[in-house]
């Protein structure tokens, strides 16, 4: 069995990145989405591969409805890799492409990846896509590829980091200026694009964040808790 | 031989036991090249799924694993024919499995050949495969042994290794009878794989010493094969797979499957190589009487999955179960309770029905039926993943379908040839009169 | 000197053995060829066996030096997963076993090979008699100057053809 000295090295480093979402807050509008494509150059699906079930998104918009038409009420869910402390994704895959970085981030190493699908599989939140063919963009989105983030080639499996290249770049200007992280500083797309500000992104390991304290509001829950997967993204979502 | 009659019946035995190697028939040579050109388009359909990407399969989120690990999970389960079947034969002594054992052994081996290929195929970088087994490389790592696939690797690699020499160890005295005629080639093939075999007693009680512990170790090895690949699923948190059953439930299964396989082997080479005399009816009673067994023993397996499921009322697990039984796959389900469950306790439970047409036909509806057990264990748990929004569908793509009867035309390809270099009933055991009939 | 001598049936082959330990041979004088296995009672040929010994060895070194691997591998590159240890038995039990189960095969098979003698160099002077169906040749080793007696031993006992080779 797992114990907890081995499993939580990340609570000696000095960061825990985390995401609070406020679903109260949510309108669906979807930007968060569409930031998340342009930032990390998520291929583009046509709409044949599309009706194939082949979209590919890191970050979902998930929608519930509530009662009967007309008298219908929307709820939405923005769904991205929840980065799980024990996630069921990396102990299956026999090549290491997926594991648990030392800031409690769950990484997908493409390079590595030979696209087993069994991660895929064993994800309960299903927010891992794959590559089906090598990766393409209509005219002329090609030409707005983020220099920060590598281009997978078709065969690999890929999800929401994070936006981990943010995350280093404020690190490591922190540590050129020799001062620490300051609250709110790293700002991964999603949460950058959010009209409504219904994503925080912050520092799980330290009280005083803004993520710290809203996880500790009393309308978090996490998704699929039960399975013991230790989520690091918070929902917040009021009780009825 | 003339002058010594009472050694005539060992001489016949041994003629008509080789005689097929020597001679090959037009339908042999057109079922060979139909088997050849229909590997070759399987090959094709590989090529054109490496070259543009596992696109061309019909493969989505969240149906990441189709048609390839089914073809996987059934043809293991065939390999369970044999070493399994001649080997818990062996320990038992039971005398009548002699013409059995090696037509057995031979379906192991291939089809752990053609299974052991489709975690290849399914994979998305298949040519980086190798990445797989430890060996000091550039990318500075090791395999995650924690993984269930890299158990599946060492599992599979054990028993492939395993069933070769259980296949090989009793052929060598035959090879060694074979070097003595035959073409130049043969002869060369022949010698040379006996390793100078001489007929020693020495030799002969090694050999036995060895086909004993084999036998045991072997069927060790069998059963773990079969619950690791059951555990690819158990291990993982998805509705249904997460099943403590599955292992022994795996197990049954390939064993059921495997008898149908052997009966359908047995009396094709009844017929097509004449060997009437040595593969008699009582081997068909007796194969039938085994997978009547195993036709119980899937059924109270199946059952009590079931049952449990759906008495729990688990939701998750209330979808995968209603898409089996009353959803988009219940056709497929029922069909395989019929024709895993009620056409073989009908045929072979019946003494009157009881032949060999009966036992061909239940075991083609067996092969069907497991088949579509593992399509009815894969597919409909992943098409309902536990976040509703996920849902998909899945029908399998012309190059998935392609690969998999390109596989099937491999088993008979291999066996084919198989039955023409070597004689496929162990003549040196299969003595003139059985031990029972000389005490 | 060798003698090689043709038997049609068990009984006969057994009374030559006997006789011929009688007189002082050893098993390691003798080897009867033959083209199916024959099964002798305890004490007329009794052939020597250390594969499951063998067997055992293969098991529990292939084994060990897998699980060692398996463990110097993963603290070698400390990656963490799924938040399980870093290395656990029962994580990677089934990897111990598999090998374990091989390492018994490849011993048995190698074992098989050398305690057979088809992979060791044989006695160059002794001769490996023609065998056919159902016959059984006995080759027997011994001093020229008592072959007269075991020939005679031989042909008492209903040996259809006997022959000497060798010096």
């Amino acid at each position: 069995m797992p114990t907890g000295k081995e499993t939580h090295t990340d609570q000696a480093k000095p960061h825990r990145w985390g995401m609070v979402v406020d679903l109260d807050r949510c309108t669906g509008c979807e930007a968060c989405v569409v930031a998340c494509h342009a930032e990390n150059n998520i291929a583009v699906s046509n709409p044949e591969e599309a009706a194939r079930g082949r979209v590919n998104h890191w970050l979902r918009v998930d929608r519930y409805y509530e009662g009967q038409f007309p008298d219908v009420k929307v709820k939405y869910r923005p769904v991205l890799c929840q980065h799980c402390d024990e996630a069921p994704c990396e102990p299956v895959c026999p090549v290491n492409a997926t594991y648990h970085n030392p800031e409690g981030l769950n990484v997908q190493v493409y390079n590595r990846c030979v696209g087993t699908f069994y991660c895929a599989n064993n994800c309960p939140y299903t927010v891992r896509s794959f590559n089906w063919f090598d990766p393409q963009w209509p005219e002329p989105m090609q030409l707005q590829h983020n220099p920060d983030v590598s281009l997978r080639p078709g065969g690999v499996m890929e999800k929401c980091t994070f936006c981990i290249q943010r995350i280093k770049r404020v690190e490591e200007s922190a540590d050129a200026g020799s001062r620490p992280v300051a609250d709110g500083e790293v700002q991964p797309a999603c949460v950058q694009s959010c009209p409504a500000e219904a994503m925080v992104f912050g520092d799980l390991n330290d009280p005083d964040s803004k993520v710290s304290r809203l996880a500790g509001d009393g309308r978090a829950t996490k998704l699929m808790e039960e399975l013991g997967t230790k989520p690091k993204v918070v929902y917040l979502d009021r009780a009825r | 031989m003339a002058e010594h009659p009472e050694l005539l019946p060992y001489g016949i035995i041994r003629e008509d036991l080789f005689r097929p190697l020597s001679r090959a028939g037009s339908k042999w040579w057109f079922t060979v090249t139909v088997c050849f050109l229909l590997v070759l388009a399987g090959l094709a359909a590989w090529g054109v799924q490496l070259r543009d990407g596992l696109g061309v399969t019909g493969l989505n989120r969240p149906v990441f694993w189709g048609l390839y690990i089914v073809d996987f999970v059934f043809w293991i389960g065939i390999s369970h024919a044999g070493t399994l079947i001649s080997a818990i034969l062996r320990l038992t002594d039971a005398a009548w499995r002699k013409p059995v054992t090696r037509a057995a052994e031979a379906i192991t081996l291939f089809a752990l050949m053609i299974g052991g290929l489709f975690p290849i195929i399914h994979l998305g970088r298949a040519w980086f495969f190798y990445w797989l087994i430890p060996y000091p490389n550039a990318r500075l790592m090791w395999p995650n042994f924690r993984s269930p696939l890299v158990w599946d690797l060492v599992a599979i690699l054990t028993y492939v290794t395993g069933s070769a020499i259980y296949l090989y160890l009793p052929l060598i005295p035959d090879m060694a009878q074979l070097g003595a005629h035959n073409k130049p080639w043969r002869r060369k093939l022949y010698t040379t794989l006996s390793l100078g075999w001489t007929g020693s007693d020495r030799e002969w009680h090694a050999l036995e010493m060895a086909m004993k512990l084999n036998a045991v170790i072997i069927l060790a090895i069998a059963i773990s094969v079969h619950t690791v690949v059951a555990w690819d699923f158990s291990m993982s948190i998805a509705p249904t797979w997460h099943s403590t059953m599955f292992g022994p439930y795996f197990v049954v299964g390939a064993i059921f499957s495997g008898i149908g396989a052997l009966i359908i082997v047995m009396a094709t080479l009844r017929r097509t190589l004449h060997l009437e005399n040595y593969l008699i009816k009582r081997h068909f009673d007796n194969m039938s009487k085994l997978m009547l067994t195993m036709s119980l023993l899937w059924f109270y397996f199946t059952m009590s999955e079931h049952i449990t499921i759906w008495y729990g009322n688990e939701p998750k697990e209330m979808g995968v179960f209603g898409q089996r039984t009353r959803g988009d796959y219940a056709f497929w389900f029922w069909t395989m309770v019929v024709v895993n469950f009620v056409i073989p306790v009908t045929l072979l439970g019946i003494k009157k029905l009881r032949s060999i047409t009966t036992a061909v036909i239940a075991s083609f509806g067996v092969l069907i039926g497991m088949w579509l057990e593992r399509y009815l264990i894969v597919v409909p748990t992943l098409v309902t993943p536990r976040l509703a929004s996920a849902t998909s569908v899945y029908s399998p793509s012309w190059v998935e379908l392609m690969i998999t009867v390109a596989t099937f035309a491999a088993m008979i390809l291999l066996y084919l040839l198989f039955a023409r270099l070597f004689p496929i009933i162990a003549v040196w055991e299969y003595k003139p009169h059985s031990p029972e009939e000389e005490d | 000197m060798f003698l090689i001598a043709e038997y049609r049936s068990k009984d006969a082959l057994v009374e030559a053995l006997l006789a011929l330990k009688g007189a002082g041979l050893t098993a390691e004088d003798l080897a009867v060829f033959s083209e199916e296995p024959i099964e002798f009672r305890k004490g007329i040929l009794d052939r020597h066996s250390n594969m499951s010994k063998a067997a055992v060895a293969g098991a529990v070194t292939l084994g060990t030096l897998a699980t060692w691997f398996v463990y110097y591998a993963q603290h070698n590159y400390e990656l963490i997963t799924g938040g399980m240890p870093i290395f656990s038995f029962w994580a990677t039990g089934i990897i111990t076993y598999e090998t374990t189960m091989l390492g018994a095969v490849l011993a048995t098979f190698f074992w098989f090979l050398w305690e057979s003698g088809l992979i060791r160099r044989r006695d160059p002077e002794a001769p490996i008699p023609v065998i056919g169906p159902a016959s059984m040749s006995l080759r027997v080793k011994c001093d020229s100057a008592r072959a007269d007696s075991f020939v005679e031993t031989l042909r008492r006992t209903g040996a259809i053809k006997t022959e000497r080779r060798g010096k």
